[in-house]
């Protein structure tokens, strides 16, 4: 291999993570593997979002030196799959250790059959490289629950790889030959063989910069589902290579405020015209919605029917559709905040309540009948908006146990439980 | 000698008097009142056949059916072909479907009238004067495949537990009698009519798997007897056409009991409540004053009872609307918060039901578009008063829609680019690309979930 290649070789590590999960009632810490890649001197380390979250409780770098060195999350973002994190340079430096940083490639360049490696821990199994090609470098993969949960994908495309991708290969480094880092290994089809897909270096290296600089990426929200048009322009009566499908307008969004509807055709972007015939195109168009700082008013040029109209909206800041989690021991019952995503997948009125992620058998929240999945709205005689308020609550009530009336809905159905001691 | 004559004397007396009449004779005069029913349900693509078993009630030649035999979105139109066999023969007798009950639930068949002669309303065999008690002997009559000629047999089983659910209803401790079919003590008097079974928890242990719980139900027999004096008062609810109407309306859903542990925290102890998760806007409900959260504690006075499970509540609210006209009045007696608010509620008519819908079916296209209805409202979270768009019914399997990717109970909201603003107008649309055969593609935009779609049907 080249002298690149053995330095970026130098550069992957393994990464051991301890993270909090809320799904059985109480705190549960779960562990898991998976692969990074240093890209600075001063220890950052970029990895998959779904390999280290906000959750984590304790993260290990297993250095190439076979050293471990603790780390902290500097930032994360979910849409891209991506987490950064900056080894324990005191560490580093009280024993003398040493690790090598990538460079990256240019992913834009890269064209299909072109080979590239992909280095990582398939399995546990540290340092593993494999082989393959581009498969393709444009994929599009949107998926509203592939982070753990959260949404991935909307804003960009993927590249393919008939390199194995396997679990704990997430975070590794897809290299081409020179040791140039190309993308950030994220996904695999599961039960199918040789699809891997990871995260493009020129995407990487942007949320990276703004990860440094401010531990998340603020987007801009419009509200707008598009679709490619695929072979409907002459049904849309279309001149060539224009315009892209909305194919939902979220409701009470800025779009949809703006009088945007299902159906419409969105000819041009604040004067520039939009293609999307293909869905690879379509995370550029949200991208080119994204970037924009909150607040921004967007113009729309829309065909609707025979008419074109001019619509404008205005962007709020992007919010994901996982609220905040929190474990009530004593109730043996763990939630989520309604999220507005959540709140719009689920038809509901507003954002108020939390989300039932899981009661402990026994308990008193599963004593009540309370279950996963139900949305407590009501506490005593305090409606939740807020999670905050649910932990004021339940700290009355650990130094007083008294049964407390709640409401809960179950497929918008209400209905009263009572949590006692 | 003369003593011990006399004592065989007594003895013989005494049980006569027990057995007036054996078991086997009681059967043999009691299965005229049975009867096997096979009718059709025509659908866009299938002719399913459906046999269920009747109680014949009276000398018109009326027969009840359970409530479960036929599914509540099946059109009546939909019902071809109704026919009886009596237990044990193999000719049949044409009948007519009269529609069901809203109340008892009940659907109504009547036989032709040359063809019913033999037949015994249930009526005829006196009724017992009190419920039957716990371990008492009640038998009954259950019949076999049509390729047995439903041939009757004799069932018997003795009283587990009395239960109201709402109404009296009696299990037993094996399977008394098939759904629908009438059970009778051994002196021959009617105790109630047999009711869809229940499920019963099973383990299923396999070579892979061990121990899985599963559910069964008994289609053929059951141990649920609904007793005679909640059958015999309802047999004239014959309905007065096919549609069953009039029927009465609250406008409330989602009803949810509830719990022993809420009562008490609310300190209705001995009671039970509803609480009310939906009201439709303008309905009866609504003009009332009834408001989403409300807890119904008592109707015209009358604290609702306290049930077990606690869920039969909520039948039971449900039976004492459906018992009144409507047009009718009743207070309702409501928790609100902290306070209590007395309503006066005037019930109005059951708005349209799926099965009385509009609808039609378009072959080449691939599938059914139904009226949309004030229920569907509802279930899509519309804004009240919506009445825009079709329902997606059926979906015909492979067909061009279902390429594209419809789905039954979309919510069809423009045709073509244009919005559907009323059932003639999407059934005029769809007609028209259906019968043009030049016609290559046309566009569904459907709601599912909150969430639309647009959707490319190709034709040909």
């Amino acid at each position: 291999m080249s002298r690149g290649f053995n330095r970026l070789l130098d550069a992957v590590v393994r990464i051991d993570v301890r993270e909090i999960q809320f799904n059985d009632g109480a705190k549960r810490i779960t562990s898991g593997v998976g692969s990074g890649v240093i890209i600075s001197n001063d220890g950052l380390v970029l990895t998959n979002a779904h390999v280290v979250s906000p959750q984590a409780v304790e993260i290990s770098v297993t250095l190439a030196s076979l050293e471990r060195v603790g780390a902290k999350l500097v930032g994360w973002d979910h849409w891209t799959d991506l987490a950064l994190l900056r080894l324990d340079l005191d560490t580093v430096k009280r024993r003398g250790l040493s690790f090598a940083t990538a460079d990256f490639g240019d992913s834009d360049g890269l064209f299909v059959g072109q080979t590239v490696f992909a280095v990582g821990t398939p399995h546990g199994l540290t340092r593993t490289v494999t082989r393959g090609i581009i498969s393709n470098n444009d994929r599009y993969f949107e998926d509203s629950r592939g982070v753990n949960g959260y949404e991935t994908g909307a804003f960009n495309t993927w590249l393919q790889t008939d390199a194995a991708i396997n679990p704990g290969n997430s975070g590794g480094p897809l290299a081409t030959e020179d040791g140039k880092v190309v993308g950030i290994n994220s996904r695999g089809y599961i039960g199918a063989d040789n699809l891997g897909f990871a995260i493009p270096a020129k995407v990487a290296r942007t949320v990276a910069a703004t990860l440094v600089k401010s531990g998340a990426v603020t987007r801009s929200y419009a509200g707008i589902g598009f679709r490619e048009l695929q072979d409907l322009e002459r049904f849309y009566a279309l001149s060539a290579n224009t315009g892209v499908l909305v194919a939902n307008v979220d409701v009470g969004s800025p779009a949809a405020r703006a009088g945007l509807r299902a159906g419409d055709v969105v000819l041009t972007l604040n004067g520039r015209k939009v293609d999307g015939r293909f869905p690879e195109q379509l995370p550029p168009i949200q991208q080119s919605i994204a970037n924009l700082p909150v607040g921004t008013t967007i113009k729309l040029g829309v065909k609707r029917g025979d008419q074109v109209v001019e619509l404008s909206a205005v962007t709020e800041k992007l919010e994901s559709r996982v609220g905040e989690e929190w474990a009530f021991e004593k109730w043996g019952l763990t939630v989520r905040k309604v999220s507005r995503a959540y709140a719009r997948e689920n038809q509901l009125t507003d954002e108020t309540g939390v989300v039932v992620l899981g009661v402990q058998p026994g308990y008193p929240a599963a004593q009540a009948g309370l279950a996963r999945g139900d949305i407590i709205t009501k506490f005593g005689s305090m409606t939740l908006t807020e999670l905050a308020q649910l932990k004021v609550l339940y700290a009355a009530y650990e130094t007083m146990p008294e049964p407390q009336l709640v409401e809960a809905q179950r497929n918008r159905r209400i209905s009263l439980y009572v949590i006692k001691p | 000698m003369r003593f011990l004559r006399c004592y065989f004397l007594s003895v013989s007396i005494f049980a006569l008097a027990a057995r007036a009449t054996p078991l086997p004779e009681l059967f043999n005069e009691r299965v005229k009142s049975v009867v096997a029913v096979e009718f059709f349900v025509h659908t866009e693509t299938d002719r399913q056949p459906v046999t269920v078993l009747g109680t014949v009630i009276d000398t018109a030649g009326t027969i009840i059916l359970p409530g479960a035999a036929i599914g509540p979105s099946v059109a009546p139109g939909q019902l071809k072909d109704f026919k009886i066999y009596r237990p044990g023969r193999t000719e049949s007798a044409p009948a007519t479907y009269l529609g069901q009950d809203a109340f008892t639930g009940w659907h109504f068949v009547r036989v032709a009238e040359k063809s019913r002669a033999g037949l015994v309303p249930v009526t005829h065999w006196p009724a017992m004067k009190s419920d039957p008690a716990l371990s008492d002997e009640l038998w009954g009559i259950g019949l076999r495949n049509k390729d047995e000629d439903f041939q009757p047999y004799f069932l018997s089983s003795r009283v587990a537990v009395l239960m109201k659910l709402p109404q009296k209803t009696v299990i037993l401790g094996s399977d008394v009698a098939g759904p629908g079919l009438p059970v009778f003590n051994t002196a021959g008097e009617l105790a109630g009519l047999a009711q869809t079974s229940f499920g019963q928890n099973f383990l299923i242990f396999s070579r892979n798997q061990r121990g899985n719980p599963i559910v069964l139900v008994n289609v053929e027999e059951s141990s649920v007897v609904l007793l005679a004096d909640e059958v015999l008062p309802h047999l004239g609810r014959i309905p007065q056409s096919v549609s069953g109407r009039p029927i009465a309306w609250f406008g409330a859903y989602g009803l949810q009991p509830m719990d022993p542990e809420v009562a008490k925290l609310l300190k209705l102890e001995n009671q039970s409540g509803v609480v009310v998760s939906d009201i439709m806007k303008s309905s009866p409900a609504d003009l009332a004053g009834l408001q989403e959260r409300d807890i119904v504690l008592a109707i015209d006075g009358h604290p609702l009872p306290r049930l077990k499970p606690d869920r039969v509540v909520v039948g039971y609210f449900g039976q004492e609307i459906l018992r009144h006209q409507p047009g009718e009045t009743l207070t309702l007696s409501v928790l609100r918060g902290a306070t209590r608010v007395e309503l006066t509620v005037k019930l109005g008519d059951e708005p349209k039901l799926v099965r009385e819908a509009d609808r039609r079916y378009f072959e080449r296209l691939g599938f059914t578009a139904r009226e949309f209805l004030s229920n569907d409202g509802i279930m899509h979270r519309a804004t009240p008063g919506t009445t825009e768009g079709v329902m997606v019914h059926f979906v015909k399997p492979g067909s061009a829609v279902a390429t594209a990717g419809l789905r039954p109970d979309d919510w069809v909201r423009e045709i073509d680019g244009t919005e559907i603003k009323a059932y003639a107008q999407a059934v005029g649309k769809l007609t028209a690309i259906e019968a043009d055969i030049a016609r290559s593609e046309f566009v569904l935009l459907v709601s599912r979930s909150g969430e639309t779609q647009v959707l490319r049907v190709k034709l040909n």
